[in-house]
C-alpha cells in the first residue's frame, strides 16, 4: 500500500509539473497578447502627436513627451466632470449593488410564490427597449433630465447583474436560512445578517461591474444633461476631446471644418490611459473579496 | 452547490401570502419600478406603426400598420445582415464563453497568489480600451506589412503577404478573435467568482482520494461552476443578434460589406440617417421578439435536463 | 473598523456631493433662456458638427463679449450623427438658442423649431449686406421665409484662395522634378509618369519601398475612388452627378465611356502593381500614416483631408528636402478637354447654416449680437486673435506672424484658453474690411508665401505659378445650381430618388473595388453595370433634374428683378 502510494505521487508529482510549466507558458503567452494594446497605447500616450503619425510604433515612444497629457488635463471642465463622476460611482454602486441584491435574495427563495414570475418579468427587460426618444420622453416627464438623479435611479436594478448574484444565492445552502428562521429572524435580517455576509465574491463583482459603468458613462450625460455643464461626466469631457470624424455627413463644408479638429490618435491614447488609471487601482481593494471557498464553518449535513 | 432539500411546491392560499409578506411588499416595489422604467417606454413601440416624424410626435403621425416590417422583410440586404449578426453572435458567444471559462480554470490553478493577482489585473485591462484603440491595432497587425503576415511569411505558411480584410471568409473570424482577445479577462471574473465559492472542503477530500488535477477539474470546479455558465449562457443566447456595431463598422469596408454589415449596421444606414425613426424601432421590435422567443426556448430546454435555469 | 469608518465617511462625502450637484439644477443655465450676467448676455448654441469647445474663460471670448454686449456657450456634435442628436432635441422640445442643424437642418425646419429671419434681416446692416439680394431669395424655403444664414464661403471684395482645397490628382513634388517639371494634363500622362518615376526610384531614400498610388475607399471617404470620371470629363464639383453646362441636363457619371476608362486604367496599374493592393482595405489612419512616411507618389483626394497632419508630420521628418509635398495637376481624360478642378468665387450653401431656435427668448438680442461678429473689429479678433499677441503689425499695415505666433496658436491648450473663433458663427473670408488684409492669416498672401516649403516654392515656380490654384486654373461658377451636391445631401429615403441614391452609394462600395482587382476588366465592368442598374438610377437623376431647373429659374426671376 505505501509502494502503491508513492508510485502514485512520483506519477502525479511529473504529470502535474508538465501541467505547471505549460500552463506557465500560456499565461505568459496570454499576458503577453493581453497586455500588447494596452501597452501600445501607453507606448503613444507619451509619444508626440505628429510623429506617431508616421506609424511604426510598437514597444517604445520614439518621440517622448507629455504634451498629450497635458493638452488632456488642460480642459477646466475636466474637473467638474471628475467630481460628479466619483460621486456617481459612489452612490451609484452602493444603490445599485443594493437594489439588485435584494431583489436578487428574494428571487433566490425556493419559497416564493412568484419568484418564477418575478424573474420572468425582469429577464424580459434585459431584451426589449423603447428606444432612445420614448425614454428620453418618459425621463423628461418624471423630472430626471438635467439633474443628477438620471445617473442614479434608471439604471439601479439590471437584470442580468441581479441574475448573477442570485445564482449565487441558489448556491448557499438552505440550511442556514432555515435555522435562521427557527430562530425567528425574518426576510430583511436573514438577508443583511446570513446570506449576504456569503456572498462577498459576487457582490465584489457586482461592484465592480456597476462601479466601471458608472465610470465610463458619457452618453447619459450627453443626452440628458447636455445643457448642464455642472452636471457632466469625465467620459463626456473626454469624449468631446476626442472628436473623430466617423460619420458620413453630406455637407462638405462640415467635413472641411470638422477634419481640422480630428485629434490625433496620441491624445486619444492619453485620455483612454487616464480614464484606466482609476479603476486599475480600485481593483486591489476588491481583491480580498474573491476569497477562496466559503467561510461557512460547520455547516455540513 | 446543489441543494441539500428537496424542493416543496409552494400552495397559493393564505396563509403563505401572510408568511411571506414582506417579500411581497418588496416585490411590488421591484415591479412598480421596473413597469416604470422598463415597461412604460415600450409605448414607444408605436413608431415602429407609423411614419414617425419627431415633430407630429406619437399621436398623430401617420399609421401605416405593418408598412416598416414589410420594407424590411422584402430588403434581401436585411435578410442578409440578420444572417450576417445571427452568424457572428453564434461565433462570439461559444468563443467568448469558452475562452473565459477555460482562463479562469487554468487561473485558478495558478499557485502563485501574487502571480495570479497580476495575470488576471492585466488580463481585464483591454476591456477598457475602445473598440476604436483595439481595431486600430489589429487592422495594423493583420496588414500587408503586418506582424502576423511578417511571422507567417517567415516560417513559410505563406508565400506572400495576405491581406486578410480583403476576403470575407476571414471577416467572422477576426471580429471573434476580436471579442475573444478584448474581452476573456473581464468576462472571466464572474467565472472566478463562482470558482471561490466552491468549498474547499470538496478539493481536499478529493485530494486524499486520489485524485489527480484534470481530476478535480472535471468532477469538481466545472460542476460547481455549472449554475454559472448556464445562466450566462442563456442571457447571452438571448443577446446573439446584438452582435454588435462598433467592431463591425470599424473593421468592415467595401470589399467584405456582405458579409460584415449588422442590423444596427442596417439601421443607422437606413434608418436614424434617413431620418427613418420607425425603422429603428422596427427593427428592434423584431430583436426583441426573437430574443425572447430564444430565451423562452433555451430556458425550457435547461428545464428539461434538470440544469439551472432563468426562470 | 476603520475600514468601516473610512467608507462610510466616503459614502456621506459622495452623498452631500450628489445631493449639491442635484440641487445645481435649478441654477442651471437651461437652453430656453438666456442670462444677463452682468449686463453681458449669455446665450447657448449647439453644432451638430464636431468641433472644440472653448474654456468657459477665453480670453478673447471676453473681448468680444466686452465689444458686443453677449457671449455664447457652443456645445457640438459627440458620439452621435447629426441627425440622432437634432431628433432628440426636437422629440425634447427644448433647444438652444442657436442652432446649427447640418444634416438634421431639414428636420428642424420640419419640426418648426426654427425662427423665420427675414423680417428682421433689413434691421441688421451687417447681416444684411452678408448676402446679395438674389442669395437671399435662394435661401427662402418653401414656405416663402428664410431661416437659417449660410456662415461659410463668403467673401468680402475677392476670393484670396492661395491653396487648393478641393479635389485634385495630387502628385509629389519630387516627381514632377525627376522628370523635369513636365506639363501633365491627361490621366494617362499621369499614370506614364508615375510608373517611369517608380522603375528609376522605387525606393526613398532610406530604403523603404515607394507606394506609387494609394486610394482610400473608407467609408464617407470613397470619394477618392469614386467621383474621379466627373471631373475628367471636365466637370465642376457638382459631386454626386453631371449638370452639363449647355444643356442643364442632369447626367450619370458612374456610366460613361470616360468612368469606363478611368477604371479600366486603374484596373491595369492594379495588376502591373502600381496601385497599392491595400487601397480596398485600409482605414482613414492607415492612409494618412502612408501618406505621413512619404512614400506615396500619388493621389486623388481633397486637399483638406490630407494636408492638416501631413504636412506637419512630413516637416518634422524632413522630408520636405526629398520633395515629398504634394502639388494639384490639371488633369482631364483627354488632351484639349477643359479642367474645371478649382471653382473660384463664393458657392451658397443653401442647405445649411445658423439659424434662431423658438427656444430663444432674446430674438432680435441674438441677431444683434451676429450682426455685431460681422464688423472688422470683431473678425480680426475671431480670425487673426489680440494685436501683437497673436500678430502684429508693420509699418504698410499688413498684419504678419512670426515662427513663434504661429506655434502658439497651433497649440491646443492656448486655443482653447485664449482663441475665440465663433467658428460656426457668419463670417467673411476673402479681404478683411480694412482693404488691407486678408480676413484670415491663412488667405494672406506673405504669410502663405511664408509658409511654404521650399520643393513647393522651386515646382510652383517651375510652372509659372504662385498659388496652388494656378497649378489647376480657375474657373468661374458654371451656374445658380452649383454645387447640385448641396440639394443631395438632402434626400432621404423617403423618396425613391433618395432610395435610389443610397442603393448607388452601396453598390459602388462594393463592386468598385472588385471592378479595379478584376483579374477580367470586361467581365467585371458587366457584371457590376448590371448590377448598378437595379438600383434604379434614373430615379435618382429624376429627381435632381427639378432642383436644378428651381434654383436656374429662381435666379432668373431675381435677376429680373
Amino acid at each position: 500500500m505505501i509502494n502503491h502510494r508513492m508510485l502514485h505521487r512520483r506519477k502525479s508529482s511529473l504529470g502535474n509539473k508538465v501541467f505547471v510549466f505549460l500552463n506557465t507558458i500560456f499565461m505568459v503567452l496570454f499576458v503577453i497578447i493581453t497586455l500588447y494594446p494596452v501597452w501600445n497605447t501607453l507606448v503613444l500616450a507619451f509619444n508626440d502627436g505628429t510623429d506617431a503619425l508616421r506609424g511604426g510604433l510598437y514597444l517604445w515612444p520614439r518621440k517622448w513627451t507629455l504634451q498629450n497629457y497635458i493638452t488632456v488635463l488642460h480642459k477646466k471642465n475636466l474637473l467638474v466632470g471628475a467630481y460628479i463622476t466619483v460621486a456617481r460611482t459612489v452612490i451609484g454602486t452602493l444603490t445599485a449593488l443594493a437594489a439588485n441584491a435584494l431583489l436578487a435574495y428574494i428571487v433566490s427563495r425556493k419559497r416564493f410564490i412568484f419568484k418564477r414570475q418575478l424573474s420572468l418579468f425582469w429577464v424580459i427587460t434585459m431584451y426589449v427597449n423603447g428606444g432612445m426618444i420614448p425614454v428620453f420622453l418618459l425621463y423628461k416627464g418624471l423630472g430626471l433630465t438635467n439633474s443628477f438623479l438620471v445617473y442614479i435611479i434608471p439604471g439601479m436594478v439590471g437584470a442580468f447583474n441581479m441574475m448573477v448574484i442570485r445564482t449565487y444565492m441558489v448556491g448557499i445552502p438552505d440550511s442556514l436560512e432555515e435555522s435562521a428562521q427557527l430562530d425567528g429572524a425574518g426576510d430583511l435580517v436573514i438577508f443583511t445578517k446570513i446570506i449576504s455576509p456569503l456572498c462577498k465574491p459576487v457582490y465584489a463583482t457586482i461592484a465592480l461591474f456597476c462601479a466601471v459603468g458608472h465610470w465610463n458613462s458619457w452618453f447619459d450625460a450627453m443626452l440628458y444633461n447636455r445643457m448642464n455643464s455642472n452636471l457632466t461626466t469625465l467620459q463626456y469631457e473626454l469624449m468631446k476631446l476626442l472628436s473623430s470624424v466617423s460619420n458620413q455627413s453630406n455637407s462638405v463644408e462640415s467635413m472641411k471644418n470638422a477634419v481640422a479638429a480630428v485629434t490625433p490618435t496620441s491624445v486619444r491614447s492619453a485620455a483612454t490611459i487616464l480614464t484606466m488609471l482609476p479603476i486599475v487601482c480600485l481593483y486591489p481593494f476588491l481583491q480580498r473579496y474573491f476569497v477562496t471557498g466559503l467561510t461557512i464553518g460547520g455547516v455540513k449535513g | 452547490m446543489a441543494s441539500i432539500g428537496k424542493v416543496k411546491k409552494e400552495r397559493i392560499n393564505w396563509k403563505e401570502i401572510k408568511k411571506q409578506k414582506v417579500l411581497l411588499l418588496l416585490s411590488a416595489g421591484y415591479v412598480i419600478y421596473g413597469f416604470i422604467f422598463c415597461y412604460l417606454p415600450l409605448a414607444g413601440w408605436l413608431m415602429a406603426f407609423e411614419n414617425y416624424k419627431p415633430k407630429a410626435g406619437f399621436f398623430h403621425s401617420e399609421f401605416i400598420g405593418l408598412g416598416k416590417f414589410r420594407q424590411l422583410f422584402l430588403d434581401d440586404g436585411f435578410i442578409r445582415v440578420i444572417r450576417n449578426t445571427l452568424a457572428m453572435g453564434v461565433i462570439n458567444l461559444v468563443t467568448t464563453m469558452v475562452a473565459a471559462i477555460v482562463f479562469a480554470i487554468l487561473l485558478n490553478e495558478v499557485k502563485s497568489q501574487g502571480g495570479k493577482k497580476v495575470v488576471q489585473t492585466i488580463s481585464y485591462l483591454p476591456h477598457f480600451l475602445s473598440w476604436i484603440i483595439v481595431t486600430g491595432i489589429l487592422h495594423d497587425a493583420l496588414s500587408g506589412t503586418g506582424i502576423v503576415n511578417d511571422l507567417l511569411v517567415r516560417f513559410h505558411l505563406l508565400m506572400e503577404p495576405l491581406n486578410f480584410f480583403a476576403y470575407p471568409k476571414y471577416f467572422w473570424w477576426i471580429v471573434a478573435f476580436a471579442n475573444v482577445w478584448k474581452e476573456t479577462g473581464w468576462n472571466a471574473i464572474i467565472y472566478l467568482a463562482s470558482i471561490t465559492a466552491i468549498d474547499t472542503a470538496l478539493y481536499e477530500a478529493a485530494a486524499i482520494d486520489g485524485a489527480g488535477r484534470w481530476a478535480r477539474i472535471k468532477y469538481i470546479t466545472l460542476p460547481g461552476i455549472k449554475p454559472t455558465i448556464i445562466i450566462l449562457l442563456l442571457m447571452n443566447a438571448g443577446n446573439v443578434l446584438n452582435a454588435g456595431f462598433e467592431v463591425q463598422y470599424l473593421l468592415g469596408n467595401g470589399l467584405v460589406q456582405s458579409v460584415s454589415q449588422t442590423i444596427d449596421i442596417y439601421v443607422l444606414k437606413w434608418g436614424i440617417s434617413q431620418g427613418d425613426y420607425s425603422l429603428g424601432t422596427a427593427a428592434g421590435i423584431f430583436k426583441s421578439v426573437v430574443s425572447i422567443t430564444i430565451i423562452l426556448i433555451a430556458n425550457e430546454m435547461a428545464k428539461r435536463a434538470g440544469e439551472e435555469r432563468l426562470f | 473598523m476603520r475600514r468601516k469608518q473610512i467608507t462610510a465617511l466616503l459614502v456621506t462625502g459622495a452623498m452631500v456631493l450628489g445631493t449639491i450637484s442635484g440641487c445645481s439644477k435649478g441654477t442651471a443655465a437651461t437652453g430656453a433662456s438666456s442670462k444677463e450676467d452682468g449686463g453681458i448676455k449669455e446665450f447657448t448654441a449647439f453644432f451638430a458638427v464636431p468641433g472644440d469647445e472653448i474654456n468657459d474663460d477665453n480670453e478673447i471670448q471676453q473681448h468680444l463679449a466686452e465689444l458686443t454686449g453677449a457671449k455664447v456657450k457652443e456645445t457640438w456634435l459627440t458620439g452621435q450623427t447629426a441627425e440622432e442628436a437634432v431628433g432628440t432635441l426636437i422629440a425634447g422640445g427644448e433647444y438652444p438658442d442657436f442652432i446649427c442643424g447640418s444634416d438634421g437642418t431639414s428636420q428642424l425646419y420640419d419640426a418648426g423649431a426654427l425662427v423665420a429671419l427675414d423680417d428682421y434681416i433689413d434691421d441688421y446692416p451687417n447681416i444684411k449686406n452678408f448676402f446679395t439680394k438674389l442669395e437671399w431669395e435662394q435661401l427662402r424655403q418653401a414656405d416663402g421665409h428664410i431661416y437659417w444664414i449660410p456662415q461659410f464661403n463668403n467673401s468680402y471684395e475677392k476670393d484670396m484662395q492661395t491653396t487648393h482645397n478641393d479635389e485634385a490628382f495630387w502628385i509629389q513634388t519630387r516627381v514632377l522634378k525627376w522628370a523635369g517639371y513636365p506639363k501633365i494634363t491627361t490621366m494617362d500622362e499621369y499614370f506614364d509618369l508615375i510608373e517611369r518615376y517608380q522603375e528609376a526610384n522605387p525606393t526613398m531614400e532610406d530604403g523603404t519601398k515607394n507606394i506609387p498610388y494609394t486610394i482610400l475607399c473608407d467609408d464617407w471617404r470613397y470619394f477618392c475612388l469614386e467621383n474621379a470620371p466627373l471631373f475628367l470629363d471636365g466637370y465642376p464639383n457638382d459631386g454626386s452627378c453631371i449638370v452639363d453646362l449647355d444643356t442643364k441636363k442632369v447626367k450619370d457619371y458612374n456610366t460613361t465611356p470616360t468612368a469606363k476608362r478611368y477604371f479600366q486604367k486603374l484596373n491595369e496599374e492594379f495588376k502591373k502593381g502600381i496601385v497599392d493592393p491595400e487601397s480596398f482595405t485600409q482605414i482613414y489612419d492607415e492612409y494618412i500614416t502612408k501618406l505621413s512616411t512619404g512614400r506615396v507618389l500619388g493621389m486623388i483626394d481633397q486637399w483638406w483631408d490630407f494636408y492638416v497632419h501631413v504636412n506637419d508630420a512630413l516637416k518634422q521628418q524632413g522630408l520636405e528636402d526629398q520633395g515629398c509635398n504634394y502639388v494639384p495637376l490639371p488633369i482631364t481624360i483627354d488632351k484639349g478637354v477643359k479642367n474645371r478642378w478649382h471653382t473660384s468665387g463664393d458657392t451658397l450653401n443653401v442647405g445649411s447654416g445658423l439659424s434662431i431656435t423658438v427656444s430663444c427668448k432674446d430674438v432680435r438680442g441674438a441677431l444683434k449680437f451676429v450682426d455685431d461678429l460681422l464688423s472688422e473689429e470683431a473678425i480680426t479678433l475671431r480670425n487673426w486673435g489680440e494685436k501683437d499677441v497673436d500678430y502684429l503689425v508693420d509699418q504698410d499695415g499688413l498684419f504678419y506672424r512670426t515662427p513663434e505666433i504661429r506655434m502658439k496658436v497651433s497649440n491646443t491648450a492656448y486655443k482653447a484658453s485664449h482663441l475665440c473663433p465663433y467658428s460656426y458663427f457668419p463670417v467673411w473670408t476673402g479681404m478683411s474690411q480694412d482693404g488691407i488684409n486678408a480676413a484670415k492669416p491663412e488667405l494672406q498672401p506673405n504669410e502663405f508665401l511664408d509658409s511654404l516649403p521650399t520643393n513647393v516654392q522651386e515646382c510652383l515656380e517651375a510652372y509659372g505659378c504662385k498659388t496652388y490654384v494656378e497649378m489647376v486654373g480657375e474657373n468661374e461658377i458654371p451656374g445658380p445650381w452649383y454645387p447640385i451636391y448641396t440639394f443631395v445631401g438632402t434626400m432621404t429615403t423617403a423618396t425613391p430618388g433618395g432610395t435610389a441614391w443610397i442603393k448607388m452609394r452601396e453598390l459602388k462600395h462594393e463592386y468598385l473595388p472588385k471592378v479595379v482587382m478584376a483579374p477580367d476588366f470586361e467581365a467585371g465592368w458587366d457584371e457590376y453595370l448590371s448590377a448598378y442598374e437595379t438600383c434604379n438610377p434614373q430615379a435618382f437623376l429624376d429627381e435632381v433634374q427639378p432642383e436644378v431647373d428651381r434654383r436656374i429659374k429662381i435666379a432668373e426671376e431675381a435677376a429680373a428683378n
